[in-house]
């Protein structure tokens, strides 16, 4: 194969091997003349010349960005692909009603509504999340702080809260109703129980990761070291001390769940143990589809907190 | 005092015979990193540490910084024993360690905060040191829309803020391209004539510690000990760019130089 350069010259696969050499005995003033010999001031020619180097796929590319327009339609894909899997499923079973349809399901939601316990429900579960995840989340920071800039707490808490993590949270339930009854308090408890051990590792995990120069930094300009851990350590960690409640934040939920199954009055979970004695699967079906909208919201709004409350630890 | 007792005045700073060991662990033998240096600065002086990567250089500037303990000997600034960190000793680290979450403005005020500076006086002495490193333009962002030489400035001006007897600067411009580095070496010479500020400077640029330090120290390599004292003849109005062309400059960069070779062993 020739090319011919931009500058005219005619080059050729060098003998050696080693790369291009120009071709002495080539017209050097020919222009394109056949398939071997590429003009390189012809862009149209020059397409053909061979090339070098595996191009990518702008959706096969390993951590780079893909453009918004295909980001959308990505997105827009996959909830087509949710949607149509229920909608797959729901035609397979119309009759009856193991897999109810989309209006079915919002008949569902709407009978739980006129029946004036829709709201309630919703209510009761996530004040009882609130409280909880607050509580859980208000000593995982104190002591993950703590743990993650002191050797000697860390040493003390690790333990103990290792082994307790492994105790699965919904093993404690029968025992939490049997000491605390059957009101709010067993339940926030569990909500603490259920995900305090995580948040606690994880927050240390987060605060173990402020710079140690930053640190120095701060105790040569004269702070001590409870400024250090409040001028320094906490702000370092805030944005991933959201991530940390954001991702545990389902390990909560799922203990929540349990706790309203066995014993409660209202709420989404003890909704849901109602419809299936009453064989409403339009109902269970709205009710889950709650859970997941829930879910969607808070996961979005720590987020927004997150990147709002630290920009500058954005990507 | 009583009569007969021999006062001698201290220099500003002063580090005799610290030894520094890092304790092995099962897999890991025992660690000199320093073994024994001794040297001081006097008031207003700008003196540089030498020495090949590894040698203890950042580990004997933490020593005097108080951010570590030596395993032996002292340190003491104006004949008093340093025995932990204080706004009294600014440092400068080889990262910037900028507070990443503060504006270039907050973060030179942070010492000033832990001070206790009220706010009024607080603003002024960051509006004067944001505009002796020509940060004006800059006051309000954050650290990482900064170049690396803008985020040394703020370094600087950070750790100058709270005047501290003595700056520490660890490798300061190792990180910056060669045109950034003459720059800010400059801008370093010129706050030191401005402040009188008293500067231990570690490098392991031997032109850089020529041109800047009236003294320069040589560390040995592995572990670190004073291998030779430098004196630097030029005088602070001789050091400007120019001068490092000059033969004699040139000549004592060589001779250091080489005595940093014989160190590198590999
Ligand atoms: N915390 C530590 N534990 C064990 N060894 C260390 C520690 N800090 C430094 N060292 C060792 O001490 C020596 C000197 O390190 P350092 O002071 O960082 O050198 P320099 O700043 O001159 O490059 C190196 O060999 C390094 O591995
Ligand atoms: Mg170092």
């Amino acid at each position: 194969m020739r090319l011919r350069r931009r500058t005219g010259r005619v080059m050729d696969r060098d003998d050696r091997g080693g790369g291009w050499a120009p071709v002495a005995d080539a017209p050097q003033d020919a222009g394109p003349d056949g398939d071997h010999v590429i003009d390189w001031r012809n862009s149209l020619a020059a397409k053909r010349a061979p090339t070098r180097g595996t191009p990518q796929h702008e959706l096969l590319r390993i951590r780079e960005d893909i453009s918004t327009r295909w980001r959308a339609t990505l997105i827009a894909t996959g909830l087509v692909l949710l949607a149509g899997l229920w909608l797959f499923m729901a035609t397979g079973s119309s009759s009856d009603l193991l897999v109810p349809s989309p209006s079915e399901t919002w008949g569902g939601a709407m009978r739980l509504y006129d029946d004036g316990v829709l709201f309630g429900d919703i209510w009761a579960s996530v004040r009882r999340i609130l409280f909880g995840y607050a509580i859980s989340m208000a000593i995982a920071v104190v002591l993950g702080i703590l743990m993650g800039s002191f050797r000697s707490a860390d040493s003390l808490f690790e333990s103990p809260i290792a082994f307790m993590r492994y105790i699965p949270a919904t093993a404690l339930v029968p025992l939490m109703l049997f000491w605390l009854g059957i009101d709010e308090l067993p339940k926030i408890t569990l909500i603490v129980i259920g995900s305090v051990f995580f948040n606690i590792l994880m927050v240390a995990d987060v605060a173990r990761n402020v710079p140690k120069e930053l640190i120095n930094a701060a105790y040569t300009l004269g702070a001590g070291r409870l400024k250090v851990l409040r001028r320094v350590v906490l702000p370092h960690s805030l944005p991933g001390i959201i991530d940390v409640a954001r991702i545990n934040l389902a390990a909560a939920w799922a203990i929540l769940v349990v706790a309203e199954l066995l014993a409660a009055e209202e709420g989404l979970a003890f909704r849901i143990a109602r419809a299936q004695r009453f064989r409403q699967i339009d109902e269970m079906f709205a009710l889950l589809i709650i859970f997941g909208i829930i879910g969607i919201i808070t996961d979005l709004s720590l987020r927004w907190l997150r990147n709002r409350s630290a920009p500058w630890a954005r990507a | 005092m009583s009569h007969g007792t021999v006062i001698l005045r201290p220099e500003k700073l002063e580090v005799h015979g610290i030894v520094k060991r890092f304790p092995g662990g099962r897999r890991r033998p025992e660690v000199t990193a320093v073994d024994g240096i001794d040297l001081t600065v006097r008031s207003g002086e700008l003196v540089c540490i030498v020495g090949a990567s590894g040698c203890g250089k950042s580990t004997l500037l933490n020593i005097i910084g108080g951010l570590e303990s030596p395993t032996e000997g002292l340190v003491a600034v104006d004949g008093e024993r340093v025995i932990g960190p204080g706004p009294d000793r600014g440092m400068i680290f080889q990262g910037y360690s900028l507070f990443p979450w503060k504006t270039v403005a907050q973060n030179i005020a942070f010492g000033l905060e832990e001070l206790g500076w009220p706010r009024e006086k607080r603003r002024e002495r960051v509006a004067e040191l944001v505009g002796v490193m020509g940060l004006e333009a800059w006051a309000d962002r954050i650290p990482k829309e900064l170049s690396g030489g803008m985020r040394q400035r703020v370094a600087i001006a950070r750790a100058l803020a709270p005047e501290p007897d003595v700056m520490l600067l660890d490798e300061p411009f190792g990180a910056l391209d060669a045109q950034t580095k003459r720059v800010m070496q400059d801008h370093l010479l010129e706050v030191w004539r401005t402040t009188g500020a008293t500067i231990l400077m570690v490098t392991h640029d031997v032109e850089e510690a020529v041109y800047l330090a009236s003294r320069v120290y040589v560390l040995t390599s592995h572990p670190g000990r004073v291998a030779a004292e430098v004196p630097v003849p030029f005088a602070p109005g001789d050091r400007v760019p120019a001068l490092k062309r000059d033969p004699a400059f040139l000549d004592l960069r060589d001779q250091v130089q080489d005595l940093l070779l014989d160190q590198v062993r590999l």
